[in-house]
């Protein structure tokens, strides 16, 4: 042990955490926002053929992803058996590895789309844009869920409080529904134009939408747990 | 003989006022540390109000638990001899002054009060055999430190429950904790009164014995603290619709008064720990024939205690409340309001049925309470095993290091 001795008897001073593990949840879903909000900007430039600086991106997420990797450990590491939270550890611990899921799949997706610059189709393009907002979308609203919670915990788990993330939560489900269904448009457009495109092409763009959407897939099955969390 | 008299007081007074200052040092700002932790009130603050309330509570209320470390654990009666008596009381003393500073020193989360019990129990034993133990008393003690720990729990639970009910779950939560937070106060203000009445001598210095009149004048006073910390708090106003953050300004406001509640009713129970031995020397040495256990404990021992807390408070719990206070700071003052009212108001009962329990285990158990309530982001339950080691611990150990140096001491003398 390589604890300080103050030569106090203080037993209150055992009992509290420097940090409450809902801030740390917090503090890794801001990781995730602004590795997303980049991400989103520079995937519409890799949409429009412009692939300039995408290297740098896949460098840039996996920093984040590092980042956010170290903030998960951290809470992981602190959640002794012995910890007496006011949800559910388990509940809350699922909702933290979806969250850190998200990025693991932003990571996934950098890096793939950087080994093979694929080229949209102009008809295409419209298309992915929009899925790309709405994902980004979907995270975002997610944000508002999780850091809800943090007023809830303050509120003391108060009904107003907890409408109001279910609210947050709904947001996210509606969200996500828009960006599955514009991944169908998108896959049906593929499929409309495939006589034009290199079978290779036309692979790698529908796994394009199928990795983008994976992250609007994580964001609701944080805010799934975070509903089952705060359930009574 | 007079002289050696005189130095065996004197000595035993300076014993009793050390562990008195150990209490004010440790236990004191221990139990301070909520309201410093919380932001409601500064380590200056802290350090004052530890000294004046402990002072107040161990003069005021101090007696009765004085009276049973004094006389009801070991029977002097069966013992008889009162200078084996008097040996016992100082090898007590010093036991459980040495033990608890060896315990601060290893950092063991023990109780004073466990201490100076079990001290008390391992000279009776040798001195008289387990006969001469007051068992039944013994037992309620051993109950008493149980269940206060869950009396602070439960009573800690159901205010913050009050104030998410009844303050956070309304639709202007700021307007509502104007209420509810000075109504809380002046229940504070009542039980107090109670205990002072009910339990001292201020009832008959002022003629008032009856008991209906006493719950009027509490009432009353309590309606009266009432007004005045609303009135106190009439202009803050809250700046949204769910500004949880006013709430937590206007409770800052009236944890500097449950704080005051905490030290007073601190002084109330502890101050026996080292004024008890004390206590019992002094009528062992000034009575004629024999030990009365009746005897009044006189109220300048009382204030010899509480004289030694505060300067214990003044001249080390700064650093403790200040290190604490720092570990601390996720409490806010809605849920410290709740873990000082708690704490304090099972502390002072426990004082006026003169039983004597470890108030820093009673913070901890209300600490738990408001976390029961989900009240906490997270609280670590390692300490209550910790909490049951030191029980454990504790008692035997200090009936060994007490037996031991009375041993000593009856060869010597």
């Amino acid at each position: 042990m390589n604890k300080t001795h103050d030569h106090f008897r203080v037993p209150l001073s055992d009992t509290y955490r420097r940090k409450s593990p809902f801030d740390l949840l917090v503090e890794h879903m801001g990781k995730i926002r602004e590795c997303i909000d980049l991400l989103t900007g520079e995937m519409i430039q890799y949409y429009k053929g412009d692939y300039k600086g995408f290297s740098e991106l896949a460098r840039k997420v996996s920093a984040f992803e590092h980042e956010a990797d170290i903030i998960k450990g951290n809470i992981r590491n602190h959640l002794p058996h012995s910890l007496l939270m006011p949800v559910d550890k388990g509940k809350f611990l699922w909702a933290l590895r979806e969250q850190d899921a998200i990025l693991d799949h932003a990571e996934n997706l950098v890096q793939m789309l950087d080994m093979r610059h694929t080229k949209i189709p102009k008809e295409l393009q419209g298309l992915f844009i929009e899925h790309m907002m709405l994902v980004a979308q979907t995270v975002k609203t997610m944000e508002d869920a999780v850091e809800n919670i943090k007023d809830l915990v303050e509120s003391g788990f108060i009904k107003k409080e907890r409408e109001e993330t279910k609210g947050f939560i709904h947001k996210v489900h509606e969200a996500e529904y828009k960006a599955d269904k514009k991944k169908y448009d998108m896959t049906k457009k593929i499929y409309q134009i495939e006589k034009k495109l290199m079978p290779m092409d036309e692979y790698h763009l529908l796994k394009i939408a199928d990795w983008v959407d994976d992250i609007a897939d994580h964001a609701e099955n944080v805010a799934d747990w975070l509903r089952s969390m705060i359930a009574r | 003989m007079d002289i050696i008299l005189v130095a065996v007081l004197g000595g035993v007074g300076a014993l009793g006022f050390y562990m008195a200052w150990n209490i004010g040092a440790n236990d004191v700002a221990n139990s301070m540390a909520t309201a410093v932790g919380a932001r409601a009130i500064t380590f200056k603050q802290a350090v004052i109000i530890a000294g004046v309330l402990t002072f107040l509570g161990a003069v005021l209320v101090g007696s009765h638990v004085t009276e049973t470390i004094k006389g009801n654990i070991v029977n002097p009666n069966m013992i008889g001899d009162s200078h084996v008596l008097m040996l016992g009381f100082i090898a007590s003393l010093l036991a459980a002054s040495f033990f608890v500073t060896l315990a601060t020193w290893k950092e063991m989360p023990i109780s004073t009060t466990h201490s100076i019990i079990g001290a008390l129990v391992g000279f009776g034993i040798i001195a008289g055999g387990d006969a001469c133990i007051n068992w039944g008393k013994l037992l309620e003690i051993g109950a008493s430190w149980i269940l206060s720990p869950i009396f602070g729990c439960i009573l800690a639970f159901l205010v913050f429950k009050v104030i998410v009910k009844l303050i956070f779950s309304r639709k202007d939560p700021v307007e509502s904790a104007k209420i509810v937070g000075p109504a809380i106060i002046g229940i504070t203000i009542c039980l107090i009164i109670i205990s002072l009445f009910t339990n001292t001598n201020v009832g008959a210095i002022l003629g008032i014995t009856e008991m209906y009149l006493i719950g009027i004048i509490s009432a009353l006073a309590g309606i009266l603290v009432t007004f005045l910390s609303a009135i106190s708090l009439r202009k803050i106003q809250g700046r949204s619709f769910q500004d949880y953050d006013t709430v937590e300004l206007l409770f800052r406001k009236l944890q500097i008064g449950t704080s005051c509640f905490v030290a007073f009713s601190h002084g109330a129970n502890d101050v026996a720990n080292a004024i008890g031995p004390v206590a019992a020397v002094l009528a062992l040495s000034t009575g004629n024939d024999g030990f009365n256990a009746l005897q009044a404990v006189p109220p300048y021992l009382l204030a010899l205690g509480g004289l030694g807390i505060a300067l214990g408070a003044v001249t080390w719990g700064h650093r403790v409340m200040r290190t604490v206070g720092g570990r601390i700071t996720s409490l806010t003052n809605t849920r410290g309001f709740s873990v000082d009212f708690g704490a304090a108001t099972t502390v002072l009962l426990a004082s006026n049925l003169g039983l004597p329990i470890s108030t820093s285990h009673t913070v901890v158990g209300a600490v738990i309470g408001v976390g029961l309530a989900r009240g906490l982001a997270a609280i670590d339950l390692r300490v209550i095993k910790k909490i049951i080691y030191s029980w454990m611990l504790t008692v035997p150990l200090a009936a060994i290091f007490s037996a031991i140096i009375f041993i000593v001491l009856r060869m010597i003398l």
